[in-house]
């Protein structure tokens, strides 16, 4: 299967810290990808550097082959930070048509309209952002990452503060793209979710790959143990 | 076809002319600046002589063709109309009075003198009476002046030293007017943008809208748009001003200032060079701080500097109307946030060589596309840096 994403010797340095060693892994169009290690391991510093918000201090990294650019047409991409927010005073459905014309879509009125009628907001169109609760305020971030049908979907920690019935949706999401042939990124701390939904994973300790395969070469190697267990026993219960 | 500029452009328009606010400072901003800026020249014309100051070394001369002046009178000179106004400009003469052959049925006096600066208007026949008054009596006591002043009309007519006459108001029309509209858009537009930059980062929004925009393309974006809302400014301005000329086009004044403008397309032209490119400096300029600090309340602190940096050159205007620029003068007109203040006030005072501005003018182009190439760069690099504390990473 094609490779969507190539890391290759991947080395980030913050002035003396370095933050990942060296780190080489491909992620394969159409699977869903888990991307674990504890707080300040490197994921979502990874992540960054894959879409040019930081320019790594050694190696490549590769979108369907090239250095990303978000105005390339030919990959589109759905990217929910761990860090998210959208433009507050802006009213619900003028976020979305913005967001929609910044990722080419043809119909972005129309298509924020449907999606907000599917999660039962329709009536918050014409609301500012701040108006609406914070969960449905994620549900507006949401759809902004989805709209463009991305080829590649990267989320990092997407369930981080999520209420069990966004958390629901976004499942929905994440199987729906799934099906549509999307790969998937996802950060996540639930090693049930990544029990669930991966196909492969890797697992990060002091920038470096500790574990890396598909969920089940990553258990067998570690005596078929729960892939939490596994989690606890690399890093001996401690943060990085 | 979805145009990525266009599209960031159109949003932070149309945001920015929705809000109640936008359409209150657009009005309000304005008047409090014209009003700064009218007691300014009022204080400055206070402090600043707009008639040729005459002391006991003032050299006048008076041809009198007419023949009404006694021989003997210590000032006639021998000289043709032409010479006379040429050694006005060549410094020989301060003054110069010309009485033509026939003044017996003109009774009209042409009186010439180098320009000072900005005398919005010329001097009457009174007032320049009253100098010949004045210089005849500091330096020719036993001279009875009355037979000079009597009831005839003096013509003022001002010079510059390249010799061309002078109508200083209808110069400096286009050029003050392009200066107040860069005033009004570093004051009204410069804050807002800066506030944008930041609430990019202060809502958490870079890091999502950076995966569908390239940084340039935001921020060469943001830029434009403030651009189009300052000539919806301008529009504010000029819209009303054109009203309040159709209507008051018989007043004396009204029509005086008009029949002087001067519409010269190279000052037009250069000017409005100035204005576009001081705009890209002065709001490169906010939206890189807007990069560098983290919330609007860090933000906001610096807009008040950089705006005193702008306005700086208005206090001094007193010594821009000087017609030999000073050393400070020549500092303001380089250094890089007070140029283009300074520039357009002596473009506006027409003290300002062509080399000048030509040497002005390159130096805010260049100026301005390096810092909004740094903006871009810092942006790319601050974006994602929502509380500016980690250490920058290094470039390989």
């Amino acid at each position: 299967m094609k490779n969507i994403v190539e890391i290759k010797n991947f080395q980030m340095k913050f002035g003396n810290k370095t933050v990942i060693k060296d780190l080489s892994f491909e992620v394969k169009a159409g699977e869903i990808f888990g991307l674990l290690g504890a707080n300040g391991s490197g994921k979502t510093t990874t992540l960054r550097a894959l879409l040019g918000f930081y320019e790594p201090t050694g190696g490549e990294l590769l979108i369907d082959g090239k250095k990303y650019d978000p105005e390339d047409t030919n990959v589109t991409i759905g990217y929910l930070p761990e860090e998210r927010g959208l433009y507050k005073k802006e009213t619900v459905l003028d976020n979305m048509v913005y967001f929609g014309e910044l990722k080419g879509l043809k119909d972005p009125k129309g298509w924020s309209e449907k999606y907000l009628k599917r999660v039962k907001l329709e009536d918050k169109a014409n609301e500012k952002l701040e108006k609406l609760s914070g969960g449905q305020q994620q549900k507006v971030q949401l759809g902004v990452t989805i709209m463009n049908d991305p080829k590649l979907l990267i989320l990092d920690e997407p369930t981080k503060g999520f209420d069990p019935m966004n958390r629901r949706l976004l499942m929905e999401i994440i199987e729906e793209a799934h099906k549509k042939g999307a790969a998937i990124i996802m950060i996540t701390h639930y090693m049930d979710e990544v029990e669930k939904l991966c196909d492969r994973a890797i697992l990060l300790k002091n920038g470096v790959a500790e574990a890396y395969g598909t969920i089940a070469e990553i258990k067998k190697s570690h005596k078929n143990k729960s892939l939490e267990q596994i989690f606890i026993d690399v890093y001996g219960g401690e943060d990085e | 076809m979805s145009n990525p500029l266009w599209n960031v452009t159109k949003f932070e328009f149309i945001r920015q002319i929705k809000k109640p606010s936008f359409w209150a400072t657009i009005i309000l901003i304005p008047a409090m600046i014209v009003g700064m800026f009218v007691i300014s020249m009022l204080v400055s014309n206070g402090n600043h002589a707009t008639e040729p100051t005459i002391d006991e070394n003032t050299k006048i001369a008076i041809t009198d063709e007419a023949g009404i002046l006694p021989k003997t009178y210590p000032v006639l000179t021998e000289d043709t109309k032409d010479e006379g106004i040429n050694k006005i400009i060549n410094g020989d003469f301060d003054l110069y009075f010309y009485i033509p052959a026939d003044f017996a049925t003109a009774k009209k006096v042409d009186f010439y003198h180098i320009s000072e600066g900005l005398e919005l208007f010329n001097m009457d026949g009174q007032a320049i009476k009253s100098i010949l008054n004045q210089v005849v009596s500091v330096k020719y006591p036993e001279l009875d002046v009355v037979a000079l002043t009597g009831s005839f009309e003096v013509t003022d007519n001002k010079l510059t030293k390249t010799g061309e006459e002078s109508s200083a108001i209808g110069r400096a029309v286009i050029p003050i007017t392009i200066l107040v509209v860069y005033f009004f858009f570093v004051t009204l537009f410069g804050g807002r943008l800066l506030m944008t930059v930041v609430e990019e980062k202060e809502n958490r929004i870079s890091e999502m809208i950076l995966t569908s925009v390239s940084t340039k393309h935001l921020i060469v974006g943001k830029i434009f748009s403030a651009m189009l809302l300052g000539l919806i400014q301008i529009a504010t301005l000029i819209v009303p001003l054109i009203v309040m000329v159709i209507i008051y086009k018989d007043n004396e004044v009204v029509s005086m200032v008009l029949s002087q403008i001067e519409i010269d397309p190279i000052t037009i032209i250069t000017n409005l060079a100035l204005l576009v490119f001081s705009i890209f400096l002065a709001t490169g300029l906010l939206t890189y701080i807007g990069t560098i600090t983290p919330t609007a309340k860090d933000a906001s602190q610096f807009i008040g500097p950089v705006i005193i940096g702008v306005v700086f050159p208005l206090y001094f205007t007193s010594a821009f109307l000087a017609s030999e620029p000073s050393g400070f003068v020549y500092f303001l007109t380089y250094f890089p946030l007070s140029a283009p203040t300074a520039l357009m006030l002596r473009s506006a005072f027409g003290t300002l060589t062509t080399p000048e501005l030509i040497i002005g003018l390159a130096e805010i182009t260049i100026l301005s596309v390096l810092v909004i190439k740094i903006t871009v760069r810092s942006f790319q690099r601050n974006a994602i840096n929502f509380n500016l504390a980690l250490p920058k990473f290094k470039k390989k």
